[in-house]
């Protein structure tokens, strides 16, 4: 309900606005599978440090056209996180500044429906900051891969409880996993068990 | 920056910036089990390099038994001929779920462009393919070179037949005017071979005149052939027998005669100069000198695409005629018919194809009297080693007393095996069953083998002990039937060749069957109706195979690569799909094997 009225009043604001066109609904076929990679966990904290995105169409997984960024060093960057992303300081130097990386990523993505894994959390970041530095919230539709598998799952395996960890369920899905924390790694094992999941291939 | 693995060819023919252009031009595909990724007729979008999964390829005009032309799997690309062409040719079917990546045609071509190497890596594996498709379609499944495929029928001429009354002089004069070496004269229903030496012989030593009949000179036990045979064969029976010349038979009656020069007008290989530079030698030195050029036969053979089981019979003549002269050379006559040296294991079911080890035995008769026998078997093992046949770790060597004995005392060791059947009973028991006559009386070893098989072959509990050891060493095959994969490589020896041989050996001990050479042996279990001829001819080709690839490191060994790995492994992922292809047909035919001989010999629970 606020997320509507949110989304109404950015549309208003951005009507004639640079990227009003992302408030029109989509009319094509493609869907972008998104990760980031943060600092943290806390949304309300942490930072990016970096950003992934892939399209999808059909039951291919358009890795040819894919975006990769990765931001300048954020100032909370610890040891914490590189121990998961295994992205240091050093690794992001010469990434990309907020603003450029969000414009890119705003022209990847375009209206297209996105699709991700604890799709929540990214875009409680990517909000943030696209709050922050343009004003607005992505109004694109969204879709939770795990939500997805577990509804699936509860259709085709009622007796089965989920695992919804990520290796559990790609393993469930028999895809490989990717390069396990790399923005884009992640993003194309989510998209590649989304597909999965679209075909009805679960369980 | 997608997980591909450019590491192997035909990606190792391009720089990191090309391998990076792949990496950033991939797309990734699901396709379901037995979904069509491409049809014949359509035309090639991508090149498809699969992640995950397994694709066979179909010829969709051949019934289906037959239709399967390819197989692909992890790592493999296919899809690169069709856009070549324009259109595929075959059906493309996703045997498992599979993901692929898809490499766009037109990045495909760009590729080539900038590449020239990886361009010609296709065009080659396009000629290759199609080489092996005739071949296949030529002999339907036995690959062999051209030459190869020739038939006795294709070089045999026509005999010059003589009555038994004929006289010398008129053979002499008829042999002139066909311009031949040899006839063959005629007795009633009997045909005998008379060569022009045999006419000098008779004329010179046995003094006979010009006017006698050739009856009385023709040789009658004749060393024959027939028509369909391949010529390969013959080459094998003149080596084995020492003649130039054999006999072509059909339906009884002879048709025509394969002389040795005829042959090697065929054959450009080099079989023949070793055999006769190991029959010429009359010394030691020179045995050596003709044994240590083997090895190097072995090679020509194989790249001219000998079938394995020809080479084999030619090796094993080769190496047992070597071991035989050297026999001759160091053991004084007056023994040699009263003993008979035996070759066991691999080298006594003629299996050995380059020289691994000496394993052999020595039989005496009973009333023999032979003194400094040990030092002359001591002399005799050193020489083997010598002629390049390294020592057993096992020590069976006539040089160990413990492999020389008396028929007699060989007998007894039997008894005393076939009651103990404990683990280094039964291995003496199967080294002993595999034993060939090399030199001296093969009564003797006859002797011995049929007392074993008196004594083995009805007694179940021994036969169900002899056989778990085939069932030792696991078939590297995964749940699903698919390859594994160990990066070490797997056992090519434990896994495959191994089982054939013991659970062959086993069954042959069980039916008496004489000959030493698995093959030979399956062959007569499929005419015993022990095996279906089907399943026998099927287990022999998985043999050929795993004998093959080893074969192949070995011979690489020769040459200095890999050095340091052990020979009986075969890495996988080194072959190629065909190769890994037929190699998990023949493991699952290994793994048949085993199921029939735990449900022959009771070996469910054990």
């Amino acid at each position: 309900m606020l997320r509507a009225l949110r989304r109404v009043s950015d549309r208003r604001r951005q009507a004639n606005g640079e990227y009003g066109w992302l408030f029109n609904p989509y009319t094509g076929d493609e869907m972008v599978a998104i990760d980031c990679e943060t600092t943290g966990l806390d949304t309300r904290r942490a930072e990016l440090v970096s950003l992934a995105a892939v399209r999808l169409k059909g039951d291919r997984v358009l890795t040819s056209q894919s975006l990769d960024l990765r931001l300048a060093r954020p100032a909370s960057l610890s040891g914490d996180s590189i121990r998961i992303h295994r992205l240091r300081g050093i690794d992001l130097e010469g990434g990309d500044s907020i603003e450029a990386a969000l414009a890119k990523f705003l022209d990847f993505v375009g209206n297209r429906p996105l699709v991700g894994w604890c799709l929540e959390f990214d875009l409680a970041i990517l909000n943030r900051y696209l709050r922050a530095h343009l004003g607005f919230e992505l109004p694109n539709a969204r879709v939770e891969v795990s939500q997805a598998y577990a509804k699936a799952l509860r259709r085709s395996r009622p007796e089965l409880i989920p695992n919804l960890r990520f290796e559990a369920v790609a393993e469930a899905l028999e895809v490989p996993v990717m390069g396990r924390h790399t923005a884009l790694g992640d993003a194309v094992t989510t998209a590649l068990m989304y597909t999965r999941v679209q075909r009805g291939l679960v369980g | 920056m997608v997980d591909v693995d450019l590491s192997q060819p035909p990606f190792t023919l391009l720089d990191e910036a090309g391998r990076e252009r792949v990496r950033a031009g991939v797309d990734l595909a699901y396709f379901d089990r037995d979904e069509v990724i491409l049809d014949a007729g359509q035309p090639g979008e991508y090149v498809y390099l699969i992640h995950k999964g397994e694709v066979a390829e179909l010829d969709p005009t051949l019934p289906s038994a037959t239709s399967r032309i390819g197989h692909y799997t992890a790592g493999d690309l296919f899809g690169a001929i069709s856009i070549l062409n324009g259109k595929s040719r075959y059906r493309f079917k996703a045997e498992q779920e599979s993901l692929c990546y898809l490499l766009p045609k037109a990045l495909f071509r760009e590729l080539g462009e900038h590449y020239p190497p990886f361009a010609e890596f296709f065009r080659q594996s396009l000629s290759h393919k199609a080489r092996l498709l005739t071949e296949r379609r030529a002999e339907g499944g036995v690959t062999m070179a051209g030459f190869m495929l020739a038939r006795i029928e294709e070089c045999m001429r026509e005999p010059l037949r003589l009555g038994g009354e004929t006289s010398i002089a008129e053979a002499v004069a008829a042999l002139n005017e066909r311009r031949a070496d040899s006839l063959l004269v005629q007795e009633g229903e009997r045909f005998g071979m008379l060569t022009k030496t045999d006419l000098l012989n008779a004329l010179v030593e046995q003094g006979l005149s010009a006017a006698s009949p050739v009856a009385g000179i023709a040789h009658f036990a004749l060393i024959t052939a027939t028509p369909g045979q391949y010529l390969f064969q013959a080459l094998v029976e003149m080596t084995r027998h020492e003649v130039a010349r054999v006999v072509v038979v059909e339906g009884g009656r002879p048709v025509g005669v394969v002389e040795l020069t005829d042959v090697l007008s065929y054959f450009s290989s080099r079989s023949y100069v070793v055999s006769l530079q190991v029959e010429q030698a009359d010394s030691l030195e020179e045995l050596v000198r003709a044994s240590a050029r083997t090895p190097e036969l072995v090679q020509a053979l194989m790249a001219q695409g000998v079938k394995l089981r020809f080479a084999m019979d030619l090796l094993a003549a080769l190496n047992g005629r070597i071991i035989s002269k050297a026999w001759t050379f160091m053991v004084d006559e007056r023994y040699r018919a009263d003993s008979c040296l035996m070759v066991m294991g691999s080298e006594g079911r003629g299996e050995q194809i380059l020289k691994t080890d000496q394993d052999n035995g020595l039989i005496l008769a009973d009333d023999l009297d032979w003194p400094g026998l040990g030092e002359q078997m001591n002399a005799f093992t050193e020489t083997l080693i010598r002629l390049g046949y390294p020592p057993c770790p096992g020590n069976i060597m006539v040089s160990n007393p413990a492999w020389v004995a008396s028929l007699s005392s060989w007998k007894q060791r039997l008894g005393g095996w076939a009651e103990a059947r404990d683990g280094d009973s039964l291995m003496k028991l199967a080294i002993l069953l595999d034993a060939h006559g090399v030199a001296g009386n093969p009564a003797l070893l006859d002797a011995l083998r049929d007392e074993l098989f008196a004594r083995c072959s009805r007694d179940e509990i021994l036969l169900s002990y002899f056989a778990r050891t085939a069932l030792r060493f696991s078939t590297p095959l995964t749940l699903f039937g698919s390859l594994k994969k160990p990066q070490h490589g797997i056992d090519i020896k434990k896994g495959g060749i191994f089982p054939i041989v013991h659970g062959v050996r086993t069954l042959a001990l069980e039916r008496g069957i004489r000959p030493t050479s698995t093959l030979a042996r399956l062959e007569a279990l499929a005419a015993d109706g022990r095996l279906e001829a089907r399943f026998a001819e099927d287990l022999g080709e998985a043999l050929a195979l795993c004998t093959e690839l080893r074969l192949k490191q070995q011979l690489a060994r020769l040459h200095g690569e890999h050095e340091g790995e052990d020979t009986n492994r075969v890495v996988v992922q080194r072959l190629s799909s065909l190769e890994r292809d037929l190699l998990r047909e023949a493991l699952h035919m290994v793994k048949d094997f085993k199921q029939r001989l735990s449900q022959r010999y009771h070996l469910e629970y054990s």
